[in-house]
């Protein structure tokens, strides 16, 4: 057990460095994609705290991402504040904005949740589109970074990876702790998990407050990396849709799972797109297709069970009654 | 002085009457048996208890206490356990993660660790006979385990009352005998129970005491034998023939 627990700490630590020494073995745009898949492996990871652990799907996670972008761009371009307070604001305002919206829509299950959650992202956008503050659909500009640009590049590459290290460990320790075992609890039956002495509104609304701090931070960097944000951007559903294919492509109520799955889409979706300019997402579609038919647990469950025949598909086929 | 106790309690959905003043009374160590025809108002009686429904009209005391009205989570952990009769297990988490989810989260002043809990989840699963399936998904179980599963999970929680919702409905001869078996060892273990059932070779074996519901309205309560000889309760529940029947 020992031993074991040794090798794995031995191999995150291993994979740690390789990211950490990344940036400075490739060029700028590498290092610019590499940013991009850690920002989504945060909001993926955090779509998992509240979609994958406590089985609540919400369909409005961007609302956290534009929040957190808007809140930086807000603090820093009319308060004039830096960016370590402005990205410390933006997490909470998210919390706090989740807190605030979920006691009211976490009370709504399954599909009434996920429409409520989209029509808060929905809602937000618009509301952000009309307000002075935001300066409306024109958009917002930031303070420039005053740093070379390979420095500038390395300085967001380092600071998505901070957030989503600390992403990571705070979902690990709070799942190992009692309060993991009470998501999942609800998630598996909330009638039974409230009647066992579980605040089944506390622990949600919880739950969808660290989904919002995380993404409300990847939203901060994202707006200072960019310069420049506008609503449609920031507040598009796009981004919700893939924090939660990636969520289910790695492997759902996983920890690394939305991890594995941000660097595997990313990667997949970049190479399909270098061979084939026009119908990469046909491709990428149908990709995304087979393999929820064929491993609907994500990457993460095939190499934990370290099943890679063709038995393990045909298996899961049954098993989830595709 | 009781440990659980109803006073006039009356719960209406619109129009319907589910429990129509019914007063009722718990002491520490019995087993009370809760009969009556399907749609009496049996199960709705135990929603109101666990804080499922809060009451319409009337009270819930718990060791003097009122808990009508509060959440079901606080009265999990103020002592009060329940099964589902409909089981309600965690069907993603093994046998042993069930139990220890009720042990980690019952009754208050002696909540426990999540190490703990395991552990305490393991000494229960050998308690109730499930000590072989302990890494079986929930939804793997038969009818039977499931039910000794739900039976765990609300004694896992350590309370002072349980309330048992139908827990051998579905069960042949041999598991009801061993159900009953573990409902006395339960009470052994300083439980007071309340214990709704049709199973009429069970209700004879184990309830000190039984009260009938009928149409919501209470029509007996008292000893065993005496009750199940009452006419209104002959009349009302067991049938006519009941007498030749059980002999």
């Amino acid at each position: 057990m020992g031993n074991k627990r040794l090798r794995n700490y031995l191999i995150c630590g291993l994979i740690l460095l390789g990211v950490a020494v990344f940036p400075l073995l490739f060029n700028n745009f590498v290092i610019r994609f590499g940013t991009d898949i850690l920002m989504f492996a945060i909001m993926a990871s955090a779509w998992n705290i509240i979609g994958g652990y406590t089985g609540y799907a919400s369909f409005g996670n961007v609302v956290f991402f534009g929040i957190g972008a808007y809140t930086t761009a807000v603090l820093m371009e009319k308060a004039g504040l830096n960016f370590a307070f402005a990205f410390i604001a933006a997490g909470m305002g998210s919390a706090l904005f989740a807190i605030i919206i979920g006691l009211p829509v976490l009370r709504l299950h399954g599909h009434y949740f996920a429409i409520a959650t989209l029509g808060v992202a929905e809602a937000m956008k618009a509301l952000v589109q009309n307000l002075e503050i935001t300066e409306g659909n024109s958009g917002i500009y930031l303070p420039m970074l005053d740093l070379s640009v390979k420095a500038q590049y390395c300085f967001f590459f380092y600071v998505m990876l901070g957030t989503l290290i600390v992403t990571l460990v705070a979902t690990y320790f709070l799942l190992n702790a009692k309060f993991g075992y009470s998501l999942i609890a609800i998630r598996e039956d909330e009638d039974s998990a409230n009647s066992i002495g579980i605040n089944t509104t506390a622990a949600k609304t919880i739950a969808f407050a660290l989904s919002g701090l995380f993404t409300g931070l990847a939203g901060s960097v994202y707006a200072y990396q960019q310069a420049f944000i506008k609503p449609g951007s920031v507040f598009t559903v796009e981004s919700t849709l893939k924090m939660i294919v990636m969520a289910i492509f790695g492997g759902i109520g996983r920890l690394f799972g939305p991890l594995l799955g941000a660097v595997s889409i990313e990667v997949v979706s970049e190479i399909l797109s270098n061979y084939f300019l026009v119908a990469h997402t046909l491709f990428f579609g149908a990709l995304v297709i087979l393999s929820i038919v064929f491993m609907p647990k994500g990457i993460a469950d095939m190499l934990t069970q370290k099943k890679f025949g063709l038995i393990y598909f045909l298996q899961n086929i049954r098993k989830n009654r595709i | 002085m009781a440990i659980l106790e109803g006073k006039n309690i009356t719960k209406k959905f619109a129009g319907l009457i589910a429990v129509n003043e019914v007063d009722f009374e718990l002491e520490p160590g019995e087993i009370l048996g809760l009969i009556g025809p399907n749609g009496a108002g049996k199960t709705t009686l135990v929603n109101v208890i666990a804080g499922t429904y809060p009451p319409t009209d009337g009270a819930v005391f718990f060791k003097g206490e009122r808990i009508s009205g509060l959440k079901p989570y606080r009265i999990g952990r103020l002592g009060i356990g329940r099964t589902f009769q409909i089981v309600k297990p965690f069907p993603g988490m093994t046998v042993k993660e069930n139990a220890s989810v009720g042990a980690m989260f019952g009754a208050r002043g002696n909540r426990l660790s999540a190490k703990e809990a395991i552990e305490k989840a393991e000494e229960i699963l050998e308690f109730v006979d499930l000590g072989n399936q302990m890494d079986v998904l929930a939804d793997k179980l038969s009818v039977a385990s499931r039910k000794r599963l739900e039976i765990a999970k609300a004694i896992a929680m350590r309370p002072e009352v349980v309330l048992f919702d139908e827990v051998m409905a579905g069960l042949n001869f041999t598991e009801i005998d061993h159900a009953i078996e573990l409902i006395k060892k339960i009470r052994d273990n300083g439980m007071t129970i309340l214990i709704i059932e049709h199973v009429m070779r069970a209700i004879k074996r184990v309830c000190d005491r039984i009260f009938v519901l009928h149409h919501g309205q209470k029509i007996a309560d008292g000893p065993t034998e005496e009750v199940l000889n009452d006419k209104k309760v002959i009349k009302a529940y067991l049938g006519r023939r009941y007498k030749e029947l059980v002999g």
